[in-house]
């Protein structure tokens, strides 16, 4: 079965019960005590001990979900690993670490990984990293361990106005689809979801973890266009191959000539 | 809302995506507003100006629910010649005496008393037809009359468009058809006018028929876990369990007296004698007879005005010499840090029950010299003890233990009982009569566990009720006699433990979820979602309605009426007891089962709610030569000064607290954890750009803010969700600044505590502080450092 | 408008090992190649392989979160990802590259000869393949630029040594091949990125270029001079491991 999240940032409150939920039952570290002066939100970004992390604009214009009466929005929204269709991190993996697992997530088995820091450049949405102090690398496993007995993954659990929610991923476009279309006859014509399904971002072909944003995705932090190292690595063997058989041409034709000259 | 109950918010999610439009006023834009269709900023303690001028546009505009109106609250009840409004004397009302409503009979003589007075008995002149230019309403229209827009604008900075917007939504989506509720919490409360914010919001909604019926009402949110249940079982000094007083030395000698000052001649309260006994008897069980009146003289009696502030000012004078402090942190969460401190500092002894080491039992770290000694006793969580939560909607719900408290950890239960049962084994044998209140006390519950814990379902079945002789438990506060042969901890609570079964631990859904006080009512005074003949009002909001073929009161909740009266029904001139509820007076605890638009009683500062500015304001009354309210409660003395009441040229701004949902009120629930602590781990303040500016304050950077109290240090957001309001016609801006108040000095994040800021000085009605509006001074840079610190860093 | 201008993406987490690795598994792959074509250098280019494998290795390992769990890059065969690609050309190349060192195995020989071409450039496939802009912009160019700065590498430092008029020969060719080749791609990727600004902002990247550059000037002349050939080994070294550590950084 596939599952996944729809993260609806219209209904999203900015409580961070989804951040704390993860934290607690992952048993995360915390990401030390500064305070950042971005609004309300002082740890930053998703990494190694921050799975879920509730990111807040303050935006001089008014946008969905406050009735275009206000003079001001605030937007919220929760983000987390996608768990892409083509899941750059697991491509990259050399040790076979990251799993695509029988939930169709993308699921770091930690007793594999040996910290080689490739999936941490390969993501194209900055989400895994490599804990400092355990040389591993971490990031959301879908509640791999909930999953298993049947439970609903902590975060998804704890959001109290289903901003985030859980799902098998046909139904979750279903009715993803259904709420855009909500919002629109609602007038909030700037509602749009950031990759339901390949179509909507052949980069990724896709998202597990989609999203329904009323901003530019850059605005949340999101690239606009991410695009997997799988999209792009057949140039690149294409170009070792033929640079390979310059090589060793080059390194024949030298030791020709020499040879022709001897 | 969503910042402070954002568990309960999904209910207001689930309304909005139903339709219903969400209106929030607040000085800053919060969690709340960011999903809101509405956001109102207005200055911090102008909400009487800003509800009264609501009130105004319903009656000027006649949207009010007439029939409602007419039928259910007082507005028909004459009032005396004499009374004297806010509008005759320039913000002041005639004596309290002349409150009372004109009536064929002499002053009612009970005047004053919480549970009677001022009732609008058959004897009361009445006009139905509204147009006595002395009946309620129209006084309710004078009074109210300068609440305008204009002046809504001026004191509120409101513009009178976004007003009206608010009036427009609020009366077309009230009536037969629709209703609005309204929901408050402590922006409301903590102010000198705390309780006439929320009379004015009873004005309104009795106004447009929105209490009693589905989707109406009043939502106070209330505070910690369980703080509607220690209101219900409290920890309020003048209260008993049940919102039965606390007799007073003066008014109430003898039990006799005691009950005639509180038993009312009509309503349900005339009940009262019942849970008055029932009460003694579990107290003091076997030792209660009517011969020594049930041990009421074991009762302690008020001598005077014994509130926090009160205690703690006491406490700084070397009145007090012990204290107990169980699950508070005062040094941080209660006002005027250092007087907090200073008072504690001149105890003998105290002893502090919490999860953490927390600031109240650290307080003596600034102040070497200190002599009190000090227990600290660590506590049990609620994961480690049985136990019920009562909730904002009354609602009782059971937690069981999940694990044993580890260490010394032991629940308040465990504590209070233990230390009962030692203080009892101190004065065993004892023949000195003042011993008997704690040798005759019904102390023997069953223990169970490794720790000798008392067994809560015994003391759910105390609070509960039961019959003396079979020791079974009462079904309902219906059975409770007043002849000593039943017994009942909180007569409100009775029916929880019905059957000898737990019904706040029901998780079925729906009706079946816990266990709603009193009797599993889920919205009280329903009989008023039917018109006065037993109807539904309207088929769309049809709730609690008379059934004439049954002869009983039925409906989608249980009736809070007498089930089988009719609404035909009238007492009878000599009628006593519940007999004196009339079938169509649906609010029964009232003695003469009314809304009371105007108050004759019960509220000592004005029979109507009236603007007042804070003790500390920016700006004069604009709408009465009296500035504050008059009755406030003020502290006068040289370690509590005051500004000046408004204008201060040294504290030109206003300011505002409250929390953040990433913290808990004084911190010891949060500021220990890393989890929370993270993720707002410094003291900050919030100003707006436009303040920012004006003095230099960076975001990110520090501040000082400082009053006559004290000056704290503060990191800086600057955010437009707090905007300076333009006030008046000479459009003058007014700052805000806002403090969450949530850090103290120890724990894992530490910062100053915004209370050090704040004066001692409360609502005269329930003494709570005026934390939500004072005025500060604000400046770049950190502060200086204090002595004690200094000292503390070269050791 | 972005997010309180945060970075999008994760910063890579290696340090210099890595991209040291780049340089040394560039000079080991090229050596080999060059080896297996031309007997006379085999001996050192086999030394010279070992010895630039060893110590990458040795730095890849090192630059491992857990480097204990190295042998975990063996668990799997996943040809999506180039660095498993690399692992297991590694497991072949190293045994056969060390038999040829150490053994004088021509069969060992032939295998890292062989293994030589992809071990040179595998590594730009490996950066190229990565979400980062600067790298995975230049899929085509990188792969490129570093095989040619693995053979510049190769060529200048085994030009250190001692050598005949012949091997001179071969290396003065091998190495402006390489060297053409890395002024090429690295112009290319110049080209192909859509922000050039990590690369020609980067002092690494310019030096690179420079000694690159210098190098090749100073191997043009075709009669010898020790001095020029080991001012143009010490120059091409310096340019290419300066390429791959400007990328590195970009
Ligand atoms: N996360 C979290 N939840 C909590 C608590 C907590 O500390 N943290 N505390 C619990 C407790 S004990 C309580 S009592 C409740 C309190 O719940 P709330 O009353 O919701 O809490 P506050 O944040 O103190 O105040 C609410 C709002 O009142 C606004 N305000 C300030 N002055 C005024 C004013 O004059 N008029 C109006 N209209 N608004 C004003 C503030 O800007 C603030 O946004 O929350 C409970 N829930
Ligand atoms: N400026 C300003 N000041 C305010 C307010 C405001 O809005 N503005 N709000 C006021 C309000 S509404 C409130 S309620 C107060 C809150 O102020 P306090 O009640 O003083 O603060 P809390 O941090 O809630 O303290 C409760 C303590 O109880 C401990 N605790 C929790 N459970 C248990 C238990 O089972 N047993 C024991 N023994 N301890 C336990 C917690 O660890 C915590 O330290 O603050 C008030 N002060
Ligand atoms: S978001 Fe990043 S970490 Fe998550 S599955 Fe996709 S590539 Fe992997
Ligand atoms: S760091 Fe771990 S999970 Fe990431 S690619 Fe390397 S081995 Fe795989
Ligand atoms: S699914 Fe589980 S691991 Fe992932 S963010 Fe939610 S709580 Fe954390
Ligand atoms: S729990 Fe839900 S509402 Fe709260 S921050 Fe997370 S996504 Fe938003
Ligand atoms: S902390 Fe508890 S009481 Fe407060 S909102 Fe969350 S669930 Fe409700
Ligand atoms: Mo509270």
């Amino acid at each position: 079965m596939t599952v996944g999240f729809f993260t609806d940032t219209t209904v999203c409150i900015g409580c961070k019960a989804c951040e704390v939920a993860c934290k607690q039952w992952n048993q995360l570290p915390d990401d030390g005590f500064s305070f950042t002066g971005m609004s309300y939100d002082n740890t930053v970004q998703l990494g190694a001990s921050t799975w879920r992390h509730v990111a807040f604009i303050e935006k001089p214009a008014s946008s969905s979900g406050d009735g275009g009466d206000n003079k001001f929005s605030w937007l919220m929204m929760s983000d987390v690993c996608k768990h892409c269709e083509t899941a750059a991190c697991l491509e990259a993996c050399p040790t076979g670490s990251i799993i695509r697992t029988e939930f169709d997530s993308v699921f770091v088995q930690p007793d594999i990984c040996n910290g080689c820091g490739y999936c941490v450049s390969a993501c194209p949405f900055g989400v895994i990293d490599r804990r400092e102090d355990d040389g591993r690398a971490w990031k959301c496993t879908l509640c791999y361990d909930r999953l298993g007995s049947g439970m609903t993954p902590a975060c998804a659990q704890a959001c109290p106005t289903e901003s985030i929610v859980f799902g098998e991923l046909s139904e979750l476009r279903a009715r993803a689809a259904d709420r855009v279309g909500e919002l629109h006859a609602a007038g909030h014509t700037e509602a749009y979801l950031y990759g339901a399904d390949a179509a909507d971002q052949p980069g990724t072909d896709g998202l597990h973890a989609f999203f329904l944003l009323t901003d530019e995705p850059e605005v949340y932090n999101l690239p606009s266009a991410p695009v997997a190292p799988a999209k792009t690595i057949g140039r690149a063997w294409r170009s070792m191959a033929a640079a390979g058989v310059a090589m060793a041409a080059a390194a024949i034709a030298s030791s020709r000539s020499a040879s022709a000259r001897r | 809302m969503a910042e402070c109950h954002p568990v309960g918010f999904q209910w207001v999610m689930e309304a909005k995506a139903r339709g219903a439009k969400v209106i929030h006023v607040d000085p800053r834009f919060t969690r709340t507003s960011a999903v809101a269709d509405i956001h109102v900023p207005l200055r911090a303690g102008s909400d009487i100006a800003f509800l009264g001028g609501i009130v105004n546009h319903i009656l000027s505009e006649e949207k009010y629910f007439r029939e409602y109106v007419v039928a259910y609250t007082n507005a028909s009840a004459i009032l005396r010649e004499d009374f004297q409004d806010t509008e005759d004397l320039d913000g002041l009302f005639s004596d309290p005496t002349t409150w009372l409503y004109e009536s064929g009979k002499d002053d009612d003589d009970r005047a004053g008393e919480s549970h009677e007075g001022g009732g609008l008995h058959e004897d009361v002149y009445r006009d139905p037809t509204l147009t006595h230019p002395r009946c309620v309403l129209q006084v309710l229209r004078r009074h109210y009359s300068r609440y305008t827009p204009s002046i809504v604008a001026e004191v509120c900075g409101v513009s009178e468009e976004q007003f009206l917007s608010v009036c427009d939504a609020l009366c077309s989506n009230s009536g037969r058809e629709r209703t609005s509720a309204f929901c408050y919490a402590v922006g409301w409360t903590q102010h000198t006018v705390g309780v006439q914010i929320i009379r004015t919001a009873a004005i309104v909604q009795l106004l447009l028929g929105n209490i009693g019926r589905p989707g109406g009402g009043i939502l106070a949110l209330r505070g910690h876990a369980t703080i509607q249940g220690s209101t219900d079982v409290p920890t309020l000094y003048n209260l008993l369990p049940g919102y039965l007083p606390m007799p007073k030395a003066s008014d109430d000698p003898t039990f006799a007296s005691y009950v005639s000052n509180h038993q009312p001649s009509s309503g349900w309260w005339t009940e009262f004698p019942k849970y008055a006994v029932s009460l003694l008897k579990a107290w003091w069980g076997p030792a209660a007879v009517e011969a020594n009146d049930w041990c009421y003289d074991y009762l302690p009696r008020l001598t005077g005005d014994h509130s926090h502030m009160t205690t703690v000012a006491d406490m700084a004078d070397g009145k007090v010499r012990g204290y107990f402090v169980m699950g508070e942190n005062p040094v941080v969460g209660s006002m005027h840090g250092g007087l907090q401190r200073a008072g504690l500092a001149q105890l003998d002894w105290l002893v502090v029950r919490d999860f953490a080491v927390i600031e109240t039992a650290e307080f003596w770290r600034s102040d070497p010299s200190c002599q009190t000694e000090v227990f600290f006793f660590p506590a049990a969580a609620h994961t480690e003890k049985d136990g019920t939560y009562t909730n904002t909607q009354r609602l009782l719900q059971f937690h069981h233990k999940a694990i044993e408290p580890a260490g010394d950890r032991r629940s308040e239960l465990w504590f209070m009982y233990h230390l009962g049962l030692r203080l009892r084994a101190l004065y065993e044998g004892s023949s000195e009569p003042r011993d008997r209140p704690l040798l005759d006390l019904t102390w023997s519950y069953p223990t169970v566990g490794p720790h000798d814990e008392p067994d809560v379902l015994d003391v759910l079945k105390e609070i509960n009720g039961f019959d003396v002789t079979s020791g079974s438990p009462v079904s309902s506060f219906v059975e409770l006699r007043d002849d000593g042969s039943t017994a009942c901890g909180c007569w409100i609570y009775s029916g929880v433990f019905a059957g000898g079964a737990n019904k706040g631990a029901r998780r079925v859904g729906g009706a079946e979820w816990g266990y709603a006080w009193p009797a599993d009512r889920r919205i009280m005074y329903n009989r008023a979602s039917a018109d006065p003949s037993g109807t539904p009002w309207s088929e769309r909001k049809k709730y609690v309605w008379w059934d004439e073929s049954e002869g009983r009161w039925t409906g989608e909740d249980v009736p809070d009426f007498i089930v089988d009266r009719p609404p035909s029904y009238r007492p009878s001139d000599d009628a006593v007891g519940l007999d004196t509820i009339a079938g169509d007076t649906p609010f029964i605890m009232q003695s003469d089962g009314m809304g009371w638009l105007f108050a004759p009683t019960g509220i000592v500062d004005g029979p109507l709610p009236t603007h007042y500015e804070p003790q500390e304001s920016v700006m004069a009354n604009p709408l009465y030569g009296q500035q504050r309210n008059p009755a406030r409660l003020e502290w006068t003395r040289v370690d509590n000064p005051y500004h000046r009441p408004f204008a201060d040229p040294d504290y030109p701004f206003a300011v505002t607290t409250y929390r953040l949902t990433e913290q808990h009120t004084a911190g010891g629930m949060s500021r220990w954890l890393p989890w929370l602590a993270e993720l707002q781990p410094e003291f900050f303040c919030e100003v707006s750009p436009e303040l920012a500016a004006e003095r230099g304050l960076v975001n990110g950077g520090w501040a000082t803010i400082s009053t006559e109290r004290t000056s704290i240090e503060a990191r800086v957001l600057v955010t437009a969700r707090i905007p300076p309001l333009v006030i008046g016609k000479r459009r003058r801006v007014v700052h805000q600044i806002g403090l969450p108040y949530h850090w103290g000095s120890s724990g894992l994040v530490r910062g100053d505590s915004a209370n050090d800021l704040i004066a001692f000085v409360a609502d005269p009605n329930v003494s709570i502080q005026e934390s939500k509006a004072l005025t500060a001074d604000i400046q770049p840079g950190r502060r200086a450092a204090r002595p004690s610190e200094s000292r503390r860093s070269r050791a | 408008m972005t997010y309180y201008e945060q970075p999008l993406l994760k910063r890579p987490v290696w340090k210099w090992y890595v991209p040291a690795y780049f340089f040394l598994g560039g000079v080991a792959g090229a050596s080999s190649t060059l080896g297996l074509v031309f007997e006379p250098l085999r001996r050192r280019c086999s030394r010279l392989s070992l010895v630039a494998l060893t110590l990458g290795a040795a730095c890849l390992i090192a630059d491992l979160g857990r480097p204990e769990r190295f042998a975990n890059m063996l668990r799997v065969f996943r040809p999506s990802s180039p660095m498993s690609m690399g692992s297991w050309l590694l497991a072949v190349y190293g045994p056969a590259a060390g038999a040829s060192a150490v053994l004088g195995s021509s069969l060992g020989a032939g295998v890292a000869g062989v293994a030589g071409v992809p071990l040179a450039g595998y590594t730009g496939v490996l950066v190229a393949s990565t979400a980062v802009p600067a790298w995975q912009d230049a899929s085509a160019a990188l792969p490129a630029l570093f095989t040619a700065s693995g053979v510049t590498g190769a060529a200048s430092l085994l030009k250190l040594g001692d050598c005949d008029d012949e091997t001179a020969r071969v290396l003065r060719r091998y190495g402006i091949a390489g060297m053409v080749g890395e002024l090429a791609a690295a112009r290319a990727l110049e080209h192909e990125v859509r922000d050039v600004g990590p690369y020609k902002g980067s002092p690494l990247w310019r030096g690179a270029e420079v000694c690159t550059t210098v190098a090749l000037a100073l191997s043009l002349p075709r009669r010898r001079s020790r001095r020029r050939e080991v001012l143009a080994g010490v120059a091409g070294t310096l340019g290419s491991a300066m390429a791959k550590f400007a990328v590195a950084q970009a």
